[in-house]
């Protein structure tokens, strides 16, 4: 889970690599995601979201498909 | 509270303290508890993806978003040099510390440094983007590798 300065260098780095290049995520995008995760990752009652409310964090920012499934089958 | 509770909390502002990860000497000292004890949490707190322990089953790689272990990501956030884990955590530190920070790493195809300030309400505007190789279904499958 790395950073890039656009999108033509991730698609360089996966062609390296012989990878297929997954989606990009911006970093206004980016953020949505951490402070899901971590904002209250300092309080007792944190937890990880489950599955559902993943799928449901990722729609919401217009991250979807099985790459951002939780429980897809590779 | 339950005991993994308690040891989730002591080694969760025990990183962000300082930015390293704590020992279990360290954690059961300032719970009052025996080692073992500890140990045997921290087990329970992996199987429930909250840390990720070293193969010795000891140590403490990461507490999501801290590393234990020096990345190229960096986060600055007041007088403290955090590690995180990734792109996503190294936004995950000054979220979890509710605090303006710095990330500082790069790009990794260029090299070009990214330096990236964080404010209360997000980073401040970037055309840089974040790539995951690995689809959600896989990230804890080889997370070092995630």
């Amino acid at each position: 889970m790395l950073f890039f300065r656009s999108e033509e260098l991730v698609k360089a780095w996966c062609a390296d690599r012989g990878a297929t290049p997954g989606p990009s995520v911006r970093m206004d995008q980016l953020w949505v995601l951490a402070k899901t995760w971590y904002a209250t990752r300092l309080a007792p009652e944190a937890r990880r979201p489950s599955p559902a409310e993943m799928r449901g964090i990722f729609a919401g920012i217009g991250l979807t498909g099985p790459f951002w499934d939780p429980e897809a089958r590779a | 509270m339950t005991f993994e509770t308690q040891v989730k909390l002591a080694v969760y502002r025990a990183f962000a303290e300082d930015g390293k990860a704590p020992s279990a000497a360290s954690i059961a000292s300032a719970l009052s508890v025996r080692e073992d004890e500890v140990f045997a949490a921290w087990s329970k707190l992996r199987a429930e993806r909250v840390l990720f322990l070293e193969p010795d089953g000891r140590t403490i790689r990461m507490a999501p978003p801290f590393s234990g272990v020096a990345t190229q990501h960096r986060v600055r956030v007041g007088s403290v040099e955090y590690f995180a884990n990734c792109g996503w955590d190294a936004l995950g530190i000054p979220a979890a510390l509710r605090r303006e920070g710095t990330v500082l790493s790069r790009c990794e195809q260029s090299g070009e440094p990214l330096v990236l300030p964080v404010g209360e309400s997000g980073p401040a505007p970037s055309t840089w983007v974040f790539h995951s190789l690995v689809r959600a279904s896989k990230w804890w499958d080889d997370l070092v590798f995630t």
